[in-house]
């Protein structure tokens, strides 16, 4: 029997961060140097086999990875499935350039840090879990990645413990998630009660519109909208985005990311069918208006750096859950095919999109961070002279997320405008306004920091190290600005019919 | 079925293309303009509305709380609620979640 890697991907994409995140805590106890060795390898290794999943999705289709039981049957508590198909692709593809970029950017960062260790295997354990709750066809298993996920990533913002800030940061993160996570058990419970299964597809033939599962689908949608930082709930982002250590900021923000991924999968494969998805729609076009609108002008009156791009961060989920919002709102209907589709296109060319150029952002906001030690728009001014590629990488950034043309947050803002002015005009203007104040921030930042006479706050640029970090997402951010019909066709096309493969007539 | 059609192109390369052969335009613009211009000394230093610059560098660039000071303060009836909304409290956060999820709820077994 011959062993078909290709089909063993889920797995490996997995296991490979869980198995190198213990890996590198041992290895790093004999060598420093071979334990972010072992640390890169793991990265790169999951990079791989992200890789390998996505080519084979994108060829030959997607399709069910199972452990345990091959048969389906309900009560079985010994099968678990995980979804390897466009969506996925989508996902783990945002997850795994962010990675591997913070990755490397990190051996720069902690060049001094003795127990820089611990933050590579919480790093990689946090990985694994984002992976898992992405790639998970199954409710319990998605709450017990729900959970590894929230448990490092809590540990990674209080990573500079020595901060009390950070372990503040921390412990609201860590409360929050630790009641969403009990929430989410909860709705799973009144799921299970009722229909004996808790695999996404089983669940989606059986949900329909009784007492219990509209509770459900209440708490799962309000769980993990408050992980994706929707706006009502979004303000332990800023904290924890503000006061993580500098390379695992970004990688914080995919986790939001990766729990709006989440909310799409269940909002289309389980509650898509059995659900009015015109209602639920509206209520993710609510909740993404206010996230924009709120988020963006919240980042205005900020001057501390990393809560100002952790705002921004805020107000763009609201672009994707407005327009996959559109998407969901006018499913089933001929609408759809008239511009909720492109509103799908859109959201889900956002999603990859926000998670490069936010990631480059906060990569650059900590660069300057950490060669000045200031994180003041009143205290910072004239880097652009002695970090000339750190400015330029925050220009690439700044003008992605602020969607001027032609950078890449231009094509998928577009697609969006176009598609949301034909649900409802006035969506359309509110996304253009909140545009405009985004580039007057970044307009702000950029003056604050990086013009003006050179002050003498830093003697030069980052290390190579970090730089190459920064060049990897600032390539992808140039890639998917001069390519965005590809990348339209090849990865978010694929996302958008797996997404609603089930849901469709 | 009503028909919608969208119509235009975006092409980045294209728009790419432009924006290069606008600044060539330019550059040759510029380079047709004064020619009896001479970089002098003081050609060039900061101009503060004809004031003297400040001896202290720092004092030329505008601090971050200062831009867009004209924009906020006029909405401030906006902005000041919505900033003390921030309180940094915990029991706020909770608080939060749990009118969204009672809002929601309703909602959702209403419209549902």
């Amino acid at each position: 029997m011959s062993f078909d890697i290709m089909l063993h991907t889920p797995t490996f994409i997995l296991a490979m961060p869980l198995l190198f995140a213990f890996l590198t805590i041992l290895v790093s106890k004999f060598s420093k140097k071979f334990g972010e060795m072992t640390f890169l390898l793991g990265l790169l290794l999951t990079g791989f086999f992200v890789f390998l999943m996505s080519y084979r999705i994108f060829t030959d289709g997607g399709w069910i990875y199972t452990f345990g039981a091959e048969e389906v049957t309900t009560r079985n508590f010994f099968r678990i499935t995980f979804i390897a198909d466009g969506f996925a692709a989508l996902a783990t593809i945002t997850i795994a350039i962010t990675a591997i970029a913070a990755g490397i950017y990190s051996f720069g960062y902690l060049e001094k840090e003795m127990s820089s260790d611990k933050f590579y295997t919480l790093f990689l354990l946090t990985l694994g879990g984002v992976n898992g709750m992405v790639l998970t066809g199954d409710l319990f298993n998605l709450f017990v990645w729900f959970e590894v996920t929230s448990v490092a990533s809590c540990a990674l913002v209080a990573y500079e413990n020595y901060r009390g800030r950070s372990v503040e940061a921390a412990l609201k993160y860590m409360v929050l998630s630790t009641v969403g996570g009990l929430v989410v058990l909860f709705s799973i419970g009144l799921l299970y009660g009722q229909y004996g299964v808790l695999n996404y597809a089983l669940l989606s033939g059986s949900i329909s519109r009784t007492f219990l599962d509209k509770l459900a689908l209440a708490l799962l949608l309000v769980i993990f909208a408050m992980k994706a930082s929707s706006v009502p709930m979004h303000m332990w982002a800023p904290d924890a985005y503000g006061e993580a250590p500098g390379p695992a900021t970004p990688f914080i923000a995919i986790t939001s990311l990766g729990s709006l991924f989440v909310l799409f999968r269940l909002l289309f494969g389980v509650f898509g069918v059995g659900i009015d998805t015109a209602a639920i729609g509206a209520i993710l076009v609510i909740l993404g208006v206010l996230s924009m609108f709120v988020g963006v002008t919240m980042a205005l009156v900020q001057n501390d750096l990393k809560r100002l791009i952790a705002y921004l961060s805020v107000s763009q989920m609201g672009y994707m859950m407005m327009a996959v919002g559109v998407g969901l709102a006018t499913l089933n209907t001929v609408e759809y095919q008239n511009f909720g589709e492109l509103a799908m296109k859109g959201g889900l060319f956002h999603m990859i999109n926000d998670g490069v150029y936010k990631a480059l952002l906060f990569l650059s906001a900590v660069a300057v961070i950490h060669k000045t030690d200031l994180r003041s728009l009143n205290d910072l001014g004239g880097l652009a002279h002695k970090m000339p590629y750190t400015t330029m990488f925050f220009l690439v950034g700044a003008l992605s997320i602020a969607g001027i043309p032609p950078m890449s947050g231009f094509s998928s803002k577009l697609l969006i405008y176009q598609s949301v002015y034909l649900y409802n005009p006035i969506l359309a203007v509110i996304a253009l306004v909140v545009s405009i104040i985004t580039f007057a921030i970044m307009g702000k930042v950029f003056f604050n920091a990086f013009l003006g006479p050179d002050q003498g706050l830093t003697d030069g640029e980052v290390s190579n190290v970090m730089l190459s970090g920064m060049a990897i997402l600032t390539a992808v951010v140039i890639l998917f600005t001069l390519f965005p019909n590809l990348v339209v066709s090849e990865i978010v096309t694929p996302a958008i019919e797996a997404l609603t493969g089930g849901v469709l007539p | 079925m009503i028909d919608i059609v969208l119509e235009g192109i975006w092409s980045p390369i294209v728009f790419i293309l432009v924006i290069l052969i606008t600044t060539l335009v330019a550059y040759i613009l510029y380079e047709m303009g004064n020619p009896s211009y001479k970089r002098t000394k003081h050609k060039g230093e900061p101009f503060i509305s004809g004031n003297r610059p400040p001896k202290d560098i720092r004092k030329i660039h505008v601090p971050g709380d200062n831009l867009f000071w004209g924009f906020t303060e006029a909405l401030k009836n906006y902005f000041e609620p919505l900033v003390e909304g921030h309180t940094g409290k915990l029991n706020d956060y909770m608080y939060w979640v749990v009118i969204t999820l009672a809002v929601v709820l309703i909602y959702i077994y209403m419209a549902v």
